[in-house]
C-alpha cells in the first residue's frame, strides 16, 4: 500500500455552499420515491382532462366542471386539489426524508462531522424540500397547461373566465404562473414546518403524520363556525384562493391575505428548525 | 474554562477562541490529539460518562476498551461534538469542543456508531456524497479522492453496487472509506471490525498500521483485546461511565508482569532450593512455582534447579495479556 500523501496547507473549514446545495439536490433528485411521486404530479391533471373528455360537456358544478372546453381552468383546478392533500404530502415527505430519515440512516451524523455548520445544514435541507416543492407544483402547471391545449382546446387563443370574460394565451398563462407560485409559497410554510418536527424526531413516519393530522385538524378547525376566530390563524383557510385567478378582473386580497399567512408559518417554523438543529445530539 | 491551567494547550484554546475558525489546527508539539476533562454525560437517570480525564497523545494508537454500556461511544461522541458533556470539556487538536470544532473536524475522520448511508445509493455515489461535505477536498479532487478511499478499503469492485446490498462487512468497510476521503490527522474508530471476516480484520488492522506510520493519530474503540493488543500503543479501560486504566500498553502490560513461571512434579523440592538461594519464591493457583524479580536473574535460577536435580517442564516469564488485564480491570469493580 502506499502511504498516506502528506496534507496539503488548506484553510477551508467548510465545503462550499453551492457545492453543497448541489449535492443536496442531486440527492433529492437521486433518491426513487422523490422520482415516483413528481410522476404521479404530472399525470394528475392528464387524469383530470381524461374524466373531462369521457363526460364531453355534460357539465357538473365547481371547478372540474368548469373545466369543459376551457384550457385555462385544467391547471388552476389540478394545483387547487393536489394542494388541499397531495402537494403538503410531497413536501412533508421531501422534510420528513431531509433530517429525520437522515438520522435514522446515520448519515446525518456524517454531515455534521464534515463538517456542514448546522445552520448551512438547514439552509441545505430547506432548498432541498424547496426544489421538490417547485418541481412538484411546476409540473402539475406544465402538463396542466398542455393537456387544458391539446385535450380541453385552446378555444383559438381565447380563454373563458368564470365571470364570463375572455383573456388572451399570454394573460392565461400569466395567471396560471402566479396561481404556481402562490401554491409554492403555500408549500413553503408546510415544508418550515415539516422540517421543525424533522428536527425533532429520528423517526421520518411522524413528520408525515403529524402534517397530515394538522392538515385534518385544520380543516376541521375551519369548518365549525363556532371557532370562526381561528380563520386568520389557520394555514388551510385560505387555500382555495387560487381559484381566484379565474375571475376577471383579477382578485388578489385572497392570495394576498394567506401569502401573508405562509409567510407567518415559514418565519415561525424555520426559526424553529434552526434552535432545534443547533441543539440536535447527532 | 479549562480546569487545568498548567496545560500547553490552554494558550491553543484562548487564541483560538479570538480568531475565526478559518486556520488549521496549530496545536504545538506534544499536545493530544484529543482530551477531555472532567467530561460527565447523564441521559436522564443514567450517567453515561462520569468525570473521565483523558488524553490521546498525538501519534498515537489508543486502543478504547470496555464492555458494552461502559461509555466509550459517549465519550466518542462528546470527543467530536455530536453532543453536549453535561459538565467537563473535551478538546479536539487543540480545539475547544463543541464550540471550535469545526477547525478541526477537517482534519478528523470518523466512523461512529456504524457506516451511515443511503441505501438507494451506490457505494460511490454514498462516498461522493460525503466528499461533497469535506472542506479540505476541491470539486476536482473528488472523484480521485474516492476512488483512492475505496481501493483502500478493498471496496473497488462493489462500488458500482447498491448500497442495500452490501453484506455487513462491506458497510463497515465503505464506513471507513468514509473516514478516510481526506489525509487525516486524527482518524477515530468505533468497533471498526464489527461484521468484519478475518480478511476484513486484518485489512482493519493494515490501514491502521498504515495511519500510525503516516504520523496520523488513531482512536479505536473495540472489544476483541487480541485486536487492540495487536494495533494499539496507548489503551484506555473503560468500565460503568469511568475510566478505570489509561496508559501505553506495554507499560500496562510490564506493571503487571512479575517473575518466572517455572512448572515442575518437584514442587517441595524447588521451593526449597530457591528459597534457599534467597530468592522469593511461592505456588501460584495452577500449582506453578512462581518466583518473583528482584532475585537472582532467570538463567542463574533455571541453572540452581538443574544442578539441584528438580525436573522441570517448563520455566517461562510470566506475562499476562491484555485480556488478563482487561478481566481483572472491569470483572473486580462493582
Amino acid at each position: 500500500m502506499t502511504p498516506a500523501p502528506q496534507p496539503p496547507p488548506r484553510t477551508a473549514s467548510t465545503a462550499p455552499l453551492g457545492r453543497l446545495l448541489a449535492a443536496e439536490v442531486r440527492w433529492v433528485l437521486l433518491r426513487p420515491r422523490t422520482l415516483v411521486m413528481l410522476g404521479l404530479f404530472a399525470l394528475i391533471p392528464v387524469v383530470i382532462a381524461i374524466g373531462v373528455v369521457v363526460a364531453d360537456g355534460s357539465g357538473g358544478r365547481g371547478l372540474i366542471g368548469a373545466t369543459a372546453g376551457n384550457g385555462l381552468v385544467l391547471p388552476v383546478a389540478a394545483m387547487t386539489l393536489a394542494l388541499t392533500l397531495l402537494l403538503p404530502l410531497a413536501v412533508a415527505m421531501a422534510a420528513a426524508d431531509a433530517i429525520a430519515g437522515e438520522t435514522a440512516h446515520g448519515t446525518l451524523r456524517g454531515l455534521l462531522l464534515a463538517p456542514v455548520g448546522r445552520l448551512r445544514l438547514v439552509g441545505m435541507k430547506a432548498s432541498g424540500v424547496f426544489v421538490v416543492a417547485v418541481l412538484a407544483t411546476g409540473l402539475i402547471a406544465v402538463v396542466g397547461v398542455l393537456a387544458g391545449l391539446v385535450v380541453v382546446g385552446g378555444a383559438d387563443g381565447q380563454l373563458v373566465t368564470l365571470s364570463g370574460t375572455t383573456i388572451g394565451l399570454g394573460d392565461a398563462l400569466g395567471r396560471v404562473a402566479l396561481v404556481a407560485a402562490w401554491t409554492v409559497g403555500q408549500l413553503a410554510a408546510v415544508g418550515a414546518v415539516a422540517l421543525a418536527i424533522s428536527a425533532l424526531t429520528e423517526h421520518p413516519l411522524i413528520v408525515l403524520a403529524s402534517v397530515l393530522g394538522g392538515l385534518i385538524v385544520f380543516g376541521v378547525l375551519g369548518a365549525i363556525p363556532a371557532l370562526d376566530f381561528l380563520q386568520p390563524y389557520l394555514l388551510t383557510s385560505g387555500w382555495t384562493a387560487g381559484a381566484d385567478a379565474l375571475r376577471d378582473p383579477l382578485p388578489l386580497g385572497g392570495m394576498g391575505e394567506s401569502t401573508l399567512r405562509a409567510l407567518g408559518y415559514a418565519v415561525v417554523g424555520g426559526g424553529l428548525t434552526v434552535a432545534l438543529m443547533l441543539r440536535r445530539d447527532a | 474554562m479549562n480546569p487545568h491551567p498548567d496545560d500547553t494547550a490552554v494558550a491553543v484554546a484562548g487564541s483560538d477562541g479570538a480568531q475565526p475558525a478559518l486556520a488549521p489546527p496549530t496545536d504545538p508539539a506534544g499536545s493530544p490529539a484529543a482530551r477531555v476533562r472532567g467530561a460527565r454525560k447523564v441521559f436522564g437517570r443514567t450517567v453515561a460518562v462520569d468525570l473521565i480525564d483523558l488524553d490521546v497523545p498525538a501519534g498515537s494508537v489508543l486502543g478504547m476498551l470496555g464492555p458494552n454500556g461502559s461509555g466509550k461511544t459517549t465519550l466518542i461522541r462528546m470527543l467530536l461534538g455530536l453532543t453536549r458533556p453535561t459538565a467537563g470539556t473535551a478538546e479536539l487538536l487543540g480545539h475547544p469542543v463543541p464550540d471550535a470544532a469545526a477547525a478541526a473536524l477537517p482534519f478528523v475522520g470518523a466512523l461512529v456508531e456504524g457506516p451511515g448511508f443511503h441505501p438507494f445509493l451506490s457505494g460511490r455515489e454514498n462516498l461522493r456524497r460525503a466528499a461533497t461535505a469535506e472542506p479540505l477536498l476541491t470539486g476536482r479532487e473528488i472523484p480521485a479522492a474516492v476512488e483512492t478511499a475505496l481501493e483502500r478499503v478493498g471496496l473497488t469492485d462493489a462500488a458500482g453496487r447498491r448500497y442495500r446490498g452490501y453484506s455487513l462487512g462491506m458497510k463497515q468497510r465503505l464506513g471507513l472509506a468514509a473516514a478516510l476521503l481526506v489525509p487525516r490527522r486524527l482518524v477515530v474508530l468505533d468497533e471498526p471490525t464489527n461484521g468484519l471476516d478475518p480478511a476484513g480484520t486484518r485489512d482493519v488492522r493494515r490501514i491502521i498500521a498504515e495511519l500510525h506510520t503516516g504520523g496520523a493519530t488513531v482512536l479505536v474503540s473495540s472489544h476483541l483485546l487480541a485486536e487492540v493488543e495487536a494495533t494499539c500503543t496507548h489503551v484506555a479501560v473503560l468500565q460503568s461511565g469511568s475510566l478505570v486504566a489509561a496508559g501505553e500498553l506495554s507499560r500496562l502490560l510490564e506493571a503487571d508482569t512479575s517473575g518466572l513461571v517455572i512448572t515442575t512434579p518437584d514442587v517441595d523440592a524447588a521451593l526449597r532450593t530457591l528459597r534457599g538461594a534467597g530468592a522469593t519464591a511461592f505456588l501460584d493457583g495452577d500449582g506453578a512455582v512462581v518466583v518473583a524479580d528482584g532475585g537472582p536473574p532467570a538463567p542463574e535460577i533455571i541453572a540452581l534447579l538443574v544442578r539441584a536435580g528438580v525436573a522441570m517442564y517448563e520455566a517461562r516469564r510470566r506475562r499476562p495479556r491484555l485480556e488478563e488485564l482487561f478481566a481483572r480491570l472491569t470483572e473486580d469493580t462493582p
